[in-house]
């Protein structure tokens, strides 16, 4: 059955118009990023930086203590997602694998957990952070960010572990596999999409996290997102090194997102669709 | 990989039930104490982490909201208690119960949208050709990627009254009514501004994951469907929708969540003005706690906010809980 | 985000700056250190400035003259950004190791004073120099009679124009009251120049200037430590009034602030005939526009006659020693420095505000913009000086938003005035 002339043209012009509602403030990120100063507030928008710049990627880049801020960055946010990964991986299988009493309430913790409203309970964190002395340490805000993505990452692996077939399981049993061994062997391989998923979700969520560290952190062990601020300042508010900063701070989240892509969009749905 | 493992699951007449009981329970349910334990240890580091970095924050956000705790009781680590008098505070005033609604109607029209938006363009990836659809994909992630703080940014200028694209362009087509326009000095133009950045931010999940969802529905479904007349909306309500919609209410269920605590957006974009027009929730316990150093009662606010999302999701949990049963 | 950019701000270094030459001996306090020397060896003494306040020479040198009266000791020189500090500033005073000496905003210094966080300095006052302070400059820093908090720089509002617009008007000298000022806008405007005057409709210390030059108050005392807000009159009205008139000479928008967009960015771009800034606001225009270097004149705010000029705000910023400081001997020789003539001075000079001791105006000799501030300041006043006044310019500020933008909209200042009054009231009350 061949479709009409309109019927191949129409989501095609659509798709076209949808790719640059999503990618213009994309876009004008990243070329204000490199317009000189007076092109950033003009009347007449400059959609194509002619005289493009670097000096506002040079200007963030040279900010004080930025390769501190961007290893303190990658620390917390790679070990709260991997911890988050392993406590909830073990929680997942429990909930999609086995029967036992609480187990309803446990998934009905989880489901509320997903609401805890962290941005207006800053400061009952910070004075707990505070009275155990652990300020300025990049630990509480590594177990609170693991805290922050844990229910979603539950939610999601369980929905991977069920979805992986029990026969492939039992089978190894049947071959004399502990049933540790056979999750080793059978079901981690296959549960690859569902962690990958996961582990984007938890990355830009732990990645991004500002209200906390802000409180937490006054003095060391900060991260990115407060670097980005930082250019607004007295001086008058720099928007080009904010744009580049911004820029180079999405770009991660892009990598990782490239290098999980393809596994990781499927992925959520897996555990999604499970429901 | 995964839409092979999900197709397995949710093809239908693939003459296995999916998600039988676990025989398994029963089978091995007398092997002692230790397989008895086994899910409580599994379980046990998620319980521990929920309880101590979760459960005791809140409890003592519980505690603080019966508190008078400003910034001399904060500097001076003396505890001031008051009673119940920050909530009947809250719960008398009107801009409270005005907040609520506000956050309510708020976050309906926008999931509304979102939802809408996202399953229409997720239909549209499956329609598209391998090429057009990869470029759509790319748009997509780009848009998701992009870190919420730099997205308000740039909302916040693309939509300025003096230099904003948008006003430029809307001039640019003859409206010139629009140049000059100001978006942030009434309620309902604030509110279509913070709208459309929250869509254009929550689409690509619900796109991107509606369409993985989709690959993972055989075509002879859709074939059949098409031989039997039906047009692309009864496609859609007797196949597409049935065989997904686990995945529409676990999406929705988060996008509710999510956009009824967004605060970032709401707060960056115009500072729930003009007038306080444009507070939500979230928005109002940070300005009445944070902003004006009223920790107790901001407190007071964020608990009354968790009781008010508890009781919007109540009839939420017992579909999840009863899907559960299904399992 | 970047709405209070509470009191004030510095200069632009770049610019503005007559780089100073090399530090001499640490002019400020001589050590009466009861302990040997090493005592204080591996210490580090945190201070806390806020973004914009310490140019780079300064900074260099003052750090220099600490090290070396306190061998082996460190100074860490922290910048704040204004987003957030006031949540963390209080937490910091709560905790256990909070900064050293810190800069507090002189309208944010009696709140700070009340929550006990302040060391009180009084006993210090006189080897601090406080004989010497001008009095007026000195009001923020004491409460309840005691000295919180030791004055540490100023500025003031002026109009910053663009020679090259003006004289393309014809006009060949400053306007000396307001009704020449008005003359010129409308002969600059005559011109094509779409904004002979920018002036956003929420630049709140802008605006107090307005009310002080007006008087009106805007709080009464009715005694006991109750305060009741007092926008509901003439004199209120009669300054909102003239702030309107004033922002209908351009197209600055009406209910944002002077930050949004940066009223130095839209300066910069060459076709604003005047804007109402301060110094480093000018030199950022410069620094982002080289061209506009010789064509950037200043002249105070005009008055109703040409005898004395409008009355104005004076934004100015005090330095105190945290209650809990781990290192307070430190600290307060820290601030006998920062606070001696010669590092008045060399703030002064090379950021171009005011300094604590009128004997230090000097310093702004060849200051275009330091000489019409300091000017300026001789006729000022600051906002009312009660702890809960803090209370009243958190985001959102209801002066700003229930009476300057609506008025300036159109809505009657008696009707926006009860608005913003009951507000104020509100949280003139709310305990601290």
């Amino acid at each position: 059955m061949r479709r009409s002339l309109f019927g191949r043209v129409w989501p095609n012009a659509t798709a076209v118009v949808l790719f640059v509602f999503f990618v213009f403030p994309v876009y004008w990120m990243v070329t204000t990023a490199f317009k000189p100063d007076l092109d950033i507030i003009s009347k007449t928008p400059v959609f194509i930086p002619v005289h493009g710049t670097f000096a506002h990627f040079r200007a963030a880049v040279h900010a004080a203590g930025f390769w501190t801020l961007v290893r303190n960055s990658f620390t917390v946010t790679v070990s709260a997602v991997l911890l988050s990964l392993v406590v909830a991986l073990l929680a997942a299988f429990a909930v999609a694998r086995m029967r036992f009493r609480g187990r309803k309430v446990f998934i009905l913790v989880i489901m509320m957990a997903q609401m805890a409203p962290w941005e207006v309970m800053t400061i009952s964190v910070y004075m707990i952070v505070r009275d155990q002395n652990q300020l300025d340490s990049l630990l509480p805000l590594t177990l609170f960010y693991m805290m922050m993505v844990l229910p979603f990452t539950v939610w999601t692996l369980r929905g991977f572990v069920a979805a992986v077939p029990k026969e492939l399981e039992e089978s190894a049993l049947v071959d004399g596999c502990t049933r540790f061994q056979a999750f080793v062997r059978i079901v981690f391989p296959l549960l690859a999409p569902g962690l990958m998923a996961t582990s984007l979700f938890g990355f830009i969520t732990a990645w991004n996290e500002f209200p906390l560290v802000l409180i937490l952190n006054k003095n060391s062990a900060q991260t990115l997102p407060l670097w980005l601020t930082q250019f607004q300042t007295n001086f008058g508010d720099d928007w080009g090194a904010t744009m580049a900063a911004s820029t180079l701070f999405t770009l991660p989240v892009i990598i990782v997102f490239l290098f999980l892509q393809r596994r990781a969009v499927g992925g959520l749905t897996a555990g999604a669709v499970k429901g | 990989m995964a839409a092979q493992t999900t197709g397995a699951r949710t093809r239908p007449g693939r003459g296995r039930a999916p998600d039988a009981p676990p025989a398994d329970h029963a089978r091995r349910g007398g092997r002692g104490l230790g397989a008895r334990s086994a899910p409580y240890l599994l379980i046990l580091p998620a319980c521990v982490a929920t309880i101590a970095l979760l459960g005791y924050p809140l409890v003592r956000n519980v505690i603080i909201s019966f508190q008078d705790l400003n910034a001399f009781q904060l500097i001076q680590h003396t505890t001031q208690w008051t009673g119940f008098s920050n909530y009947t505070d809250q719960l008398s005033s009107s801009t409270f119960w005005h907040t609520v609604l506000r956050s309510v109607l708020f976050t309906l029209a926008n999931v509304a949208l979102i939802m809408a938006a996202g399953t229409a363009v997720g239909l549209l990836l499956n329609r598209l050709g391998k090429r057009m659809r990869l470029v759509l994909q790319l748009g997509l992630v780009l848009a998701w990627a992009m870190p919420v703080v730099a997205g308000t940014t740039v909302y916040q200028w693309l939509f300025d009254s003096q230099y904003g694209v948008v006003n430029w362009f809307l001039a640019k087509l003859d409206w010139h009514s629009m140049a000059g326009y100001n978006w942030f000095g009434h309620q309902f133009s604030t509110f279509s501004v913070i709208t459309l950045m929250i869509v254009w931010q929550s689409v690509p999940f619900v796109a991107l994951n509606l369409y993985a969802g989709l690959t993972t529905i055989s075509a002879e479904l859709f074939e059949a469907a098409r031989m039997d007349g039906a047009g692309a909306w009864r496609t859609f309500g007797s196949v597409t929708f049935p065989i997904l919609k686990p995945f529409f209410l676990g999406t929705t269920f988060l996008e509710v969540i999510w956009v009824f605590k967004a605060f970032t957006q709401v707060y960056a974009l115009n500072a729930g003005g003009p007038e306080g027009s444009t507070e939500t929730l979230p928005v109002y316990a940070f300005i009445e706690g944070v902003g004006n150093q009223h920790y107790g009662m901001g407190a007071a606010i964020s608990t009354l906010t968790i009781v008010i999302l508890l009781a919007l999701m109540s009839y939420y949990f017992r579909i999840m809980l009863k899907q559960e049963d299904d399992l | 985000m970047g709405k209070r950019r509470a009191a004030i701000a510095v200069l632009g270094a770049a610019v503005m700056a007559v780089s100073v030459a090399a530090c001499g001996s640490g002019g400020g306090g001589s050590s009466d250190k009861a302990s040997g020397p090493d005592a204080f060896k591996g210490k580090t003494l945190t201070v806390w400035v806020m973004s914009g306040s310490n140019p780079p020479g300064w900074t260099k040198d003052i750090t220099a003259a600490f090290e070396k009266q306190y061998t082996g000791a460190k100074v860490d020189i922290k910048v704040q950004q204004w987003d957030g500090i006031q949540q963390k500033l209080t937490t910091a005073l709560s905790e256990s190791s909070p900064p050293d000496v810190f800069e507090v905003g002189n309208t944010q210094t009696p709140y700070y004073a009340a929550t006990g966080g302040l060391k009180d300095l009084s006993g210090d006052k006189s080897s601090l120099g406080g004989d010497a302070w001008a009095p007026s400059m000195n009001a923020s820093a004491v409460y309840q009679g005691k000295q919180y908090a030791a004055p540490w720089y100023f500025a003031t509002r002026v109009v910053v124009y663009n020679k090259k617009i003006w004289a393309n008007a014809g006009i060949t000298s400053t306007p000396k009251t307001q009704d020449d000022l008005f003359k010129d806008l409308a002969a600059i405007k005559a011109k094509g120049t779409q904004d002979a005057f920018y002036l956003p409709g929420q630049d709140w210390y802008a605006f107090d200037g307005f009310l002080l030059d007006a008087g009106a108050d805007l709080v009464k005392d009715n005694g006991g430590g109750k305060y009741t807000a007092d926008l509901d009159s003439p004199q209120a009205a009669n300054a909102i009034n003239l702030y309107k008139k004033l922002n209908s000479y351009g197209t600055a928008p009406k209910d944002k602030d002077e930050a949004t967009p940066q009223q130095s960015d839209v300066f910069a771009k060459g076709d604003v005939g005047a804007f109402l800034g301060l110094g480093w606001e000018a030199a950022g225009a410069i620094a982002k526009n080289p061209a506009l270097k010789n064509e950037v004149g200043y002249f105070p705010m005009p008055g109703t006659s040409a005898t004395t000029p409008a009355k104005v705000f004076i934004g100015g910023s005090n330095l105190a020693i945290s209650q809990n400081s781990k290192n307070p001997q430190m600290a307060e020789d820290f601030l006998k420095l920062a606070l001696s003539d010669q590092f008045e001075g060399e703030l002064a000079k090379e950021g171009g505000v005011i300094p604590n001791k009128t004997s230090l105006d000097s310093n702004l000799a060849g200051n275009d913009y330091g000489t019409v501030s300091a000017t300026a300041a001789t006729n000022g006043g600051t906002t009312p000086l009660i702890p809960t006044w803090g209370n009243v310019e958190n985001a959102p500020n209801p002066i700003t938003t229930l009476f300057m933008t609506p008025v300036l909209q159109g809505q009657d200042p008696a009707a926006a005035a009860k608005k913003a009054d009951a507000e104020v009231d509100n949280r003139l009350n709310q305990k601290q």
